[in-house]
């Protein structure tokens, strides 16, 4: 059986013919990486076979490669039979996958030309720390590290025979530049200033002024947003989640470097009040260990989840490894331990228990000063609890329960920092020496601009980075690092770049195939942006339309939980009292106002108009009594919508804005989750996938509509603007398209609407509806 | 799309699908060989896929283990089935069991809810370099919908991660129904808009829309103009009536339940009804129980019970139950052991439940089995494919059928999953 299925095997496998034969370090390493090292390395304490494939003296002493002959090299023969038999390499059980056709061929064509490894002497699991940083560069410095990208890039084209797309015109730059960085098309105002403004250096000057844009807080928020699943309603109950929200935008506002942000987040304590960074651990409560892998997913492009539970099947990862990762933030309050919640984490709890016991028995009191106190007993802080080895730890019985000590996985070892191990992990994590974590973000930055990682995807950052853009993303990296993670900079130079100014390739690239480096590619618009960019025909001066201040009034409002924070004893207990008097107030008129409805439906009935009057008048003054100032002064209420004052916006619906302003979660079937708008549930789990329901919300929903009406704010400027029928078509395609009519639509247009009597609502309908307005390119 | 199948070309199927798997069987050993037998007739038309997202927990819905410390004190209760158990938690599925075969020996390897979902929908591993379609993708691929103007494939508040049509053009990809209690949202033209306004700015949207479209090649693009015409053609079909549940009698919704998962499975009932092939309906309730195991299914077993419960009875009570092969999924168990910290279960993908009811599959069964504890399959291991297979199966799909991705990949439905044939009747 088993010989002949390897005939029919080596009868499939078309052996790769290539004139140079693979090269060990850059062709045949990775596909052993991939394939062998999970098992077959020294991250193993016992490799399985006793085989070690990540050193050439490891793999001289299996004997498994016979240089020249791949037909009795066991390597070839194991790794050759259909995976479902018991010797095939590798065990598809364990979860690794079979090497595809391709890499068999590289392995044989490389052991056919003679198994060299060229001096390679071992595989380093640990890749290496970069270099101490050079000085600090300015933002200033942007259009120069520009050019050294546009050199790289011709260097690249060069050498392949290819080129850069044309260069982009003024139009296609300045839409394109306006949804990459403040996330939504120009508004007609932005566009006539744009084009009208002296040629000389405008793209640089429109793009400083778009990155210093509260726009750009905007779209950064929900990029940023997608990667720390920001969802106020999935942090833990009972607590003002959005403080969390608004902590991000205020670190993007205020021009937070990106080590800066993540530094302050990993190290965050206390409560949300005092520091909304907090929310980094309130957000995974009890799942310290999901907490660790996507905080390594996120900030260094490292995926770590599969060694969860086991090893990695697909990479030398174990799960001790991840252990070690997780053991520095595992015993932080709320991930982990139980005491994150709890009347020891309330300062003035042992003078209010005093008090208590003091009073004799009052369970009603007792459970007022609970539900007082509530918010301040989920505390955030360090614990002394450690991480422990699992109880089914494969790997080593004996380490089972056993606590698991912090080590980093690559790069430098964290620094020993007064045994504060969230600040030692923060100092590696952060610093410009991490292999990982400048190209981490250098990468997912370029991503934002172009639409594709130079590592796709941008989480499968290894020890083993891929050959290809190698030197581009190094030089990318160091950038970062010379402008000290200032974002906003580093954007500058990416959107300062001949590539960044080309055409875009319009085409979907190949799947795992490298960015070719065309020009940006074209991708359909977020969710968010187009919410957004219809909501610029809607809405003047949109980005800077806010949300209704959450906590008016609420019980979470910040400042009255800074003020709990450091009330003394007595006063919250009087203060449990008052609650509890409200709250037995509160339910006395919610029944009343039960009774109000029946008095005067009841008056309704009897068809008598003058005591509907009466009673309605009876009861506003009522009701307006009901509340002392005494009892509105404990704010307790819910959030209340605040009306609309700003008389730019008084005629618009409260939510109107920025899909950034909109707290999640959404309702079902709002606009922006039809159009994929993550529910941040997990990391960047959004869905750009064309849809009939997209058609059908542009078609007949509710924002069309709005924009056709005609006092909508698109259909004042045109109105403003006046003229020929030319010249109202021209201007709505510059207000939504951001482009003039070619002569060609312009027929069309005039054929299609000769006998319309609305032929201005049917150019808006059609582009509305148009797939050019869902693209970006 | 391909039209329906004739019963002739039915026949001509199965005796490719024998000829194909027995090829398959002699290559790759006798675990291929066993399964093998003789190919049951399809007799699903449709399917109701049921998704339980969050990892629901085996121990405390399907696979009781009666006396044991690892439940917490809930017990299990005798059903309808002779010699099956259920927990306390459903005793309105209790009544039902005698329609459903449970799969008690579900095994995976991926313990995360992003991959263990995509893996129980698509068969596949996530992997970076492509995007599998899902199982519904699959069957409105190679077999069709019976009703031609209704999508069909239809995702009823499904996630935004549903991998959709993969690899697959878009057009195959679910028909999502955010709100089932709102039916098709926006199908309905504006009140300010007449017909031939709508008609005209549909013509001059597709006459602009296509200068785009010849200048990009991104598939997606040429999709939003396809995707145009056939949400205009709904528009104005009969059959959007199926999407309305306020045309169920208030006794068949009470029935259901108000909440978003009984509406979803009411309107499935109604869309398997009229023809579509394949309905998913994902549960609005989150199952991954980290915390306080035992107040968590309190909370949320009483509307997963009813509205289950009310769907096979439904089905069962108007005939449709035997062309209907109703699957309950969820990405993985949960650990036999409650956390002493959180008193909830973690994640467990060791061994888990999905079962199968109607369809033509067997009533009041049980296929393999946990250990003691359930913490690990005792007897008769199944995948995710090896159920997927056995569902394409039974609605008449060649699992030996080869589609190319794009990139020339093959692949077969659930990724050679070996049918589960067993648990035919």
């Amino acid at each position: 059986m088993k010989a002949s299925v390897m005939v029919l095997f080596v009868g499939l496998a078309a052996p790769l013919i290539g004139a140079e034969p693979p090269r060990f370090e850059a062709d045949v390493l990775p596909v052993l990486y991939r394939h062998c090292f999970s098992c077959h390395s020294e991250k193993q304490a016992k490799p399985k076979g006793d085989l070690r494939l990540d050193s050439a003296a490891g793999i001289a002493d299996a004997g498994v490669v016979v240089a020249g002959k791949p037909d009795l090299s066991e390597l070839m023969q194991r790794v050759s039979l259909p995976p479902t038999h018991e010797d095939a390499m590798p065990p598809l059980k364990g979860g690794a996958q079979p090497l595809s056709e391709a890499e068999r061929a590289t392995l044989r064509a490389w052991i056919v030309a003679g198994a060299k490894m060229d001096g390679w002497v071992k595989f380093e699991h640990r890749d290496a720390p970069l270099p101490e940083p050079g000085a600090a560069v300015a933002r200033a410095a942007a259009p120069e590290i520009a050019r050294q990208v546009d050199a790289l890039i011709e260097r690249h084209h060069a050498a392949k025979g290819t080129r850069l797309n044309a260069p982009v015109g003024d139009e296609g730059f300045l839409r394109r530049v306006y949804l990459d960085v403040v996330g939504r098309i120009p508004s007609l105002e932005e566009s006539n200033r744009f084009l009208a403004s002296p040629r000389e250096g405008r793209r640089a000057r429109l793009i400083d002024e778009l990155l210093s844009s509260e726009g750009y807080v905007s779209h950064t928020y929900n990029w940023k947003a997608d990667q720390l699943r920001l969802n106020p309603r999935l942090l833990a109950a009972g607590q003002p989640g959005w403080l969390y929200d608004d902590w991000v935008k205020h670190a993007v506002r205020s021009g937070l470097a990106h080590d800066e942000i993540v530094r302050q987040l990993i190290t965050a304590s206390g409560y949300l009040w005092e520091n909304g960074a907090a929310g980094f651990y309130l957000r995974d409560l009890g799942m310290p260990l999901d907490h660790a892998s996507n905080l390594s997913r996120i900030f260094l492009g490292t995926r770590m989840e599969c060694a969860q539970c086991h090893d990695n099947p697909l990479e030398p990862v174990t799960q001790k490894d991840f252990l070690q990762m997780a053991a520095f933030t595992a015993g932080v309050s709320n991930l982990s331990s139980p005491s994150g919640y709890s009347n020891d984490n309330v300062k003035q709890w042992p003078q209010l228990k005093a008090l208590l016991e003091g009073m004799g028995e009052d369970k009603a009191l007792q459970d007022g000063v609970s539900r007082a106190i509530a918010p301040l007993k989920r505390l955030t802080r360090d614990t002394d609890k450690p991480l422990t080895f699992p109880a089914t730890y494969a790997y080593d019985e004996s380490a089972r329960g056993q606590p698991v000590s912090p080590r980093t996985l690559f790069g430098d070892e964290a620094p020993i920092v007064d045994g504060d191990r969230r600040r030692a992990f923060a100092e590696w994590l952060t610093s410009p020496r991490n292999p990982r974590f400048a190209k981490n973000a250098a990468n997912r930055l370029w991503k934002r601009v172009t639409g594709a990682g130079l590592i796709e995807p941008v989480d499968s950052l290894t020890a083993l980075p891929p050959p290809e853009h190698r030197e581009l993303l190094d030089t990318l990296t160091s950038a970062l690092i010379g402008f000290r993670f200032d974002e906003r900079a580093f954007l500058a130079a990416l959107l300062n770049t001949r590539l960044y100014q080309s055409e875009a390739v319009r085409d979907r690239p190949e799947p795992g195939t490298p960015f070719a480096l065309h020009g940006p590619l074209l991708r359909r618009l977020s969710a968010e942006q187009i919410w957004d960019s219809h909501l610029v025909l809607l809405v003047p001066e949109l980005d800077q339309r806010k949300a209704a201040l959450r906590h008016e009034g609420s019980n979470l409002n910040p400042a009255r939980l800074r003020r709990l924070t450091d009330m003394p004893a007595e006063q919250i207990i009087s203060r449990a009292r008052d609650e509890m008097a409200y709250r037995a107030r509160r339910r006395d008129f919610t029944l009343r106002l039960t009774e109000q409805k029946k008095e005067i439906t009841a008056a309704q009935a009897r068809g008598d108009a003058a005591a509907v009057r009466q009673l309605q008048a009876d009861h506003a003054r009522e009701n307006d009594n009901f509340f002392s100032p005494e009892l509105l002064a404990l704010e307790m209420g819910g959030a209340e919508p605040v009306p609309e004052t700003d008389p730019r916006w008084k005629s618009l619906p409260r939510d109107f804005l920025r899909a950034s302003e909109i707290p999640l979660p959404l309702p079902l079937g709002h606009f922006l989750r039809q159009f994929g708008q993550s529910d941040r549930r997990e990391i960047d789990a959004f869905n750009r996938d064309p849809n009939t329901t997209h058609a059908l919300a542009l078609m007949n929903g509710a924002l069309a509509a709005r924009i056709l009406a005609p006092d909508s704010h698109l259909r004042r400027q045109l109105a403003a603007a006046g003229g020929s029928r030319d010249r109202m078509t021209s201007l709505i395609y510059r207000a939504l398209l951001v482009r003039a009519p070619t002569d060609g639509e312009l027929a069309t247009l005039a054929t299609l609407t000769a006998s319309s009597l609305t032929p201005e609502d049917d150019t808006i309908w059609a582009l509305l509806n148009s797939p050019e307005f869902l693209f970006q390119d | 799309m391909k039209p329906i199948m004739t019963d002739l070309s039915r026949r001509a199927f199965v005796e490719r699908f024998v000829k194909t798997f027995l090829g398959v069987s002699l290559l790759s050993g006798p675990r291929a060989l066993r399964a093998a037998g003789a190919p049951p007739r399809a007799r699903a038309k449709s399917v109701i896929f049921l998704y339980l997202r969050g990892g629901l927990s085996h121990i405390d819905t399907f696979d009781p283990k009666p006396g044991r410390p690892e439940m917490g004190g809930v017990s299990a209760i005798g059903t309808s089935a002779d010699g099956v158990q259920v927990s306390e938690w459903f005793p309105r599925m209790a009544r039902q069991m005698h329609h459903v075969s449970l799969v008690r020996s579900m095994t995976s390897t991926q313990g995360i809810h992003e991959l263990g979902a995509y893996s129980a929908h698509t068969s596949h591993f996530m992997t970076p370099t492509i995007r599998h379609p899902a199982l519904g993708s699959w069957a409105v691929k190679l077999l069709g919908s019976e009703n031609r103007l209704l999508p069909g494939n239809v995702l009823i508040n499904g996630s935004p991660q549903h991998p959709g049509s993969g690899y697959f053009p878009a057009h195959l990809a679910p028909l999502p129904i955010v709100d089932p209690g709102a039916g098709l949202q926006n199908s309905t033209r504006a009140a300010a808009v007449s017909e031939a306004d709508f008609n005209r700015r549909a013509a001059l949207a597709r006459a602009i829309g296509s200068h785009f479209v010849q200048q990009t090649p991104h598939r997606d693009a040429a999709a939003y103009l396809t995707i145009q015409q056939e949400a205009a053609a709904l528009m104005k079909s009969e059959d959007l009536k199926v999407f309305d549940i306020a045309r169920e009698d208030a006794r068949t919704q009470a029935a259901y339940g108000s909440h978003t998962f009984g509406k979803g499975c009411l309107l499935a009932r109604r869309l398997v009804e009229a023809g579509v092939r394949f309905v998913e309906v994902e549960d609005d309730q989150n199952w991954d129980t980290h915390n306080d195991q035992i107040k968590a299914m309190r909370l949320m077993t009483p509307s997963a019970d009813q509205t289950m419960a009310a769907l096979l009875e439904d089905l069962h009570q108007r005939g449709l139950l035997a062309r209907t092969l109703v699957v309950m999924a969820t990405e993985f168990g949960r650990t036999p052991q409650i956390s002493t910290v959180t008193a909830g279960r973690g994640h467990h993908p060791g061994v888990f439940t999905w079962w199968l009811a109607g369809g033509g599959v067997k009533g009041g069964y049980v296929h393999g089995k946990s250990d003691a504890i359930g913490e690990t399959v005792a007897e008769h291991p199944v995948t995710m494919p090896d159920l997927n297979a056995t569902v394409a199966l039974a609605l008449g799909i060649d699992v030996g059928h080869i589609e190319h991705s794009p990139s020339g990949r093959p692949f077969t439905v659930a990724d050679k999953g070996q049918p589960v044939t067993a648990l035919f009747s």
